[in-house]
């Protein structure tokens, strides 16, 4: 039996050792690509995934567990807000400057 | 510049291994988030966006080759080959890991660096005029107080949970190049009727949500007290900042609250208690800490007087150079270059590894080993030579750090802002991009002259919006980003907090409105001596209002 | 669990301890009432809430056999400076108890600004403290509450007095 449905939402976290962003999989792994993440679509779901956040921060495996809204594109998910798909396509500038400087003159 | 001596090298190490204990017990779980986040805090580490952020202090912003290539080093081994220059003379590494930090911070320590205290409620990296030592109207170069302070403050029992972070900012000259009426505590080094040094002593100044403008409680307190009267404020504060909101624990609010004429009788009744004590400090002290500071032997260089107007009048692009980034030296064959950090359409404040390391050969080459970190997120080598000035030029052309723009419209300070960080409401450095790809033509640049662009993601004012002459403050609304215009505002030694124009812009007009501002001061100076804030402070707000929004309330 | 910790050790059957009920135990008095007990013979002990005015203890520190004072959170510090005015000011050589969150990492502080018993609840941080294996650093920029060797450099400086 379906629960209700709910916006799309997927669980986020970031890695305990590195900091690097993170989503939940779908066989429950953190995967760095939020295209990987796991899509909670019903109410038992979004309760799956929160317990499941719940668990990884208390085995310190993550940190800044957080369950965001997403919209689902047929280019993969997107979430609502911009802060979040900043974190999941990184800085919207070109951020290493001289070293790009440095490949383009190789080039 | 100071040197460690056993003591400090000590003290560093193992304050590295402490920490690395930390990171151990936290990595094992043995500690909890909750737990572990002040201990990373209160040595530089932060959760932002994407990863980890690393925060290393450059104490007064000064530092010589060898510690400028180890920073270079730091972001070629363990992060992405760049950092990030800030406004608290602090630099910023975006992504090290969390497991790295221990090696991080032991390869900081060979070089004599930290991360102590550059995050958390405590007293925080002591910053100060970035010309210090140099420049040609300084009283007594402010460097070794700030060191003094440094030490004292480092790992203080009483002072490392405060109800909030705490800013102390010195100068040695009234031009204020160190922004301290933003501060929480503000010293500005002076000289008595005796002839005398000492500070006049200001509080409560602070950015944030609610800026204020710090109030000077003492006009003269000999340089022997510094330590005894920091920790009567700092005690009045600890028992007596608010704890119940956080954005009302700064100083500035207790300050406002209780008023200055009593919080600073509290203070001085703290002080008399502790004014005779072992805080004093003996001259022998102060002196052998100043020798440290004491100006390189600068050989007279006369030759470069001729070569450099042969050399302007030959180049104008050099010419235009040095007429914005050279400032006179109190040694009149030598001056301070600004190494521009701005280049256009770059992101302000950002260097590579590469040029972290090309600055290090040059400050050695030319500068006699010293770089310094500006508040506006330049660098600067304080003691070049006249007759180096055209080979130094040639060689930041090479390497992309000869913008002749310092204090002009694209010598933008910009916060990282939404970009990276975990608090911001809407995007900085794009911002500050495209300001200054606009108005980067140089010759457009100087005729608009002297004006300061200081720009934040979000309310805690990181990039000095409240004092800059235009003032850009990132918001949310309805989930996108809008930017707020406020305008008069400047940290120097006539500060204001400036005045918000009226509703926020989307990103795609923004630009356009600071073009607007920008042309309604070329519309109504008296000349090209009036700068853009001379302007504004004689003419008021109005005719800005009136361009930005007329259009609108005619239509309406 | 809830141990009380001294430099010596752990502290068995401490009176004060917080967790103790029982008609004849002792109590540690909030400061208001403290006052106004003054002149009771039984000793007493006082416990401080980080708002309250330390220097109020002045008139009768002679007879308190015990000063608590309370961290409510890690992040409040105001405990610290009431430490530092009780030892410094008001010269109180009794016992200066932490009680509330009292984190490991805070411990080599709370020493320093003259703390000399701890009410401990957390067991990673009880096992620390028994090993005695202490996060501190033995060399200090400042002068604060615990004994220590002014040596002869700055005048600020001081070293921790190991086995002193
Ligand atoms: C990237 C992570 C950063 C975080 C999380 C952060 C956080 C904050 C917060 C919360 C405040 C407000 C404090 C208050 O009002 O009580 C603040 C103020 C400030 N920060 Fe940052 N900041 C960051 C980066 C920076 C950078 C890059 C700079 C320098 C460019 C900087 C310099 C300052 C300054 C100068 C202030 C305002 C002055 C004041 O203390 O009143 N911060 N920051
Ligand atoms: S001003 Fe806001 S967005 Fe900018 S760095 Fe500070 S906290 Fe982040």
């Amino acid at each position: 039996m379906k629960t209700t449905q709910t916006k799309t939402k997927v669980l986020t976290a970031n890695r305990l050792t590195d900091g690097i962003s993170v989503w939940l999989g779908a066989s429950g792994e953190w995967t760095t690509s939020l295209k990987d993440a796991f899509l909670a679509r019903h109410e038992d779901a979004v309760a799956a995934i929160e317990a499941a956040g719940q668990t990884a921060l208390a085995d310190n495996r993550v940190v800044d567990v957080n369950v965001i809204e997403i919209e689902e594109t047929e280019s993969g998910p997107r979430p609502y807000r911009l802060r979040e798909r900043i974190r999941a396509d990184g800085p919207t500038i070109d951020y290493a400057p001289a070293s790009a400087a440095r490949v383009s003159q190789a080039a | 510049m100071y040197r460690y001596d056993e003591f400090d090298h000590a003290f560093v190490e193992a304050r590295v291994n402490q920490f690395s204990d930390q990171v151990a017990r936290r990595l094992s779980g043995e500690i909890s988030e909750d737990a572990f986040k002040p201990l990373r805090l209160m040595n530089g580490v932060y959760l932002q966006l994407h990863a980890y952020m690393l925060r290393v202090a450059i104490p007064y912003g000064t530092l010589n080759s060898r510690q400028m290539r180890k920073l270079a080093h730091i972001a070629r081994t363990y992060d992405r080959g760049y950092g990030h220059f800030t406004t608290r003379q602090n630099i910023q590494y975006n992504w090290p890991a969390l497991s790295d930090m221990p090696a991080i911070l032991k390869e900081l320590a060979e070089v004599e660096m930290h991360a102590i205290q550059t995050s958390g409620n405590c007293i925080r990296n002591v910053t100060a005029d970035h010309f210090a030592g140099a420049a040609a109207d300084e009283i007594a170069d402010p460097r070794p107080y700030a060191e003094i302070l440094r030490q004292w403050s480092s790992v203080h029992p009483e002072f490392s949970f405060l109800p909030r972070k705490f800013k102390i900012a010195v100068t040695g000259s009234e031009r204020d190049r160190a922004a301290i009426q933003v501060h929480d505590i503000g010293l500005q080094l002076k000289k008595n009727d005796q002839g005398e040094l000492g500070f006049a002593v200001w509080i409560g100044g602070g950015q944030g949500r609610t800026p204020i403008l710090a109030k000077k409680i003492r006009d003269f307190l000999p340089e022997a007290d510094l330590l005894s009267y920091t920790t009567a404020i700092m005690r009045v504060y600890n028992l007596h900042g608010r704890r119940d909101n956080k954005y009302k624990a700064r100083i500035k609010i207790l300050v406002h609250e209780t008023g200055v004429e009593q919080l600073s009788a509290e203070i001085e009744a703290e002080w008399a208690h502790l004014k005779d004590g072992e805080l004093k400090l003996p001259g022998a002290d102060i002196a052998a800490i100043n020798a440290y500071f004491a100006p390189p032997a600068l050989a007279p260089r006369a030759e470069g007087w001729g070569e450099l107007a042969a050399w302007k009048k030959s180049d104008p692009g050099f010419a235009e150079w040095v007429g914005r980034n050279v400032a006179p030296h109190r040694h009149p064959d030598y001056a301070m270059v600004t190494i521009s950090l701005k280049p256009i359409g770059g992101i302000p404040g950002d260097a590579s590894a590469d040029q972290m390391d090309a600055v290090a050969r040059l400050a050695e080459e030319f500068a006699h080993d010293e770089i310094r970190v500006t508040h506006e997120q330049n660098l600067v080598l304080p003691h070049v030579a006249l007759a180096d000035l055209e080979p130094l030029y040639r060689a930041l052309l090479t390497d992309g750090l000869a913008t002749a723009n310092a204090g002009l419209i694209t010598d933008i300070i910009a916060c990282p802002g939404l970009d990276y960080c975990a608090l911001a409401n809407a995007r900085s450095i794009p911002v500050a991009q495209e300001i200054s790809n606009r108005f980067g033509d140089p010759k457009r640049q100087a005729e608009i002259g002297d004006l300061k662009i200081k720009i934040s993601g979000c309310i805690n004012a990181c990039g000095h919006h409240h004092v800059g002459h235009i003032g850009i403050l990132g918001v949310e609304k309805k989930g996108a980003e809008l930017y707020q215009i406020s305008l008069g505002g400047s940290g120097d030694e006539h500060a204001s907090i400036g005045q918000i124009t009226g509703r926020g812009f989307e990103p795609g007009e923004l630009t356009d409105a600071i073009e607007t501002i920008v042309d309604t001061y070329l519309a109504n100076r008296t000349g090209a001596a009036e700068t853009f804030i001379e302007c504004y402070r004689r003419i008021g707000a109005g005719p800005f209002k009136a361009a930005l929004y007329n259009s609108e309330s005619e239509a309406a | 669990m809830t141990v009380i910790w001294t430099q010596n050790g752990i502290v068995e059957n401490d009176p004060w301890v917080s967790d103790v009920t029982g008609a004849d135990a002792p109590k540690l008095l909030p400061l208001a009432e403290a006052l106004e007990h003054s002149q009771d013979n039984a000793p007493f002990g006082v416990v401080l809430q980080p708002a309250d005015d330390a220097r109020a203890l002045a008139p009768i520190l002679e007879s308190v056999a015990i000063v608590a004072l309370t961290f409510p959170a890690f992040s409040d510090g105001r405990g610290f400076s009431q430490a530092m005015l009780l030892r410094q000011r008001l010269g109180y050589t009794g016992e200066l108890r932490a009680v509330g969150t009292v984190l490991l990492d805070q411990v080599p502080l709370m020493l320093r600004t003259g703390f000399d018993s701890f009410e401990v609840h957390h067991a990673p941080t009880i096992e620390r403290l028994v090993e005695k294996r202490l996060p501190g650093i033995d060399l200090h920029y400042q002068p604060a509450a615990d004994k220590t060797d002014a040596g002869t450099g700055y005048s600020w400086r001081r070293t921790a007095i190991l086995n002193g």
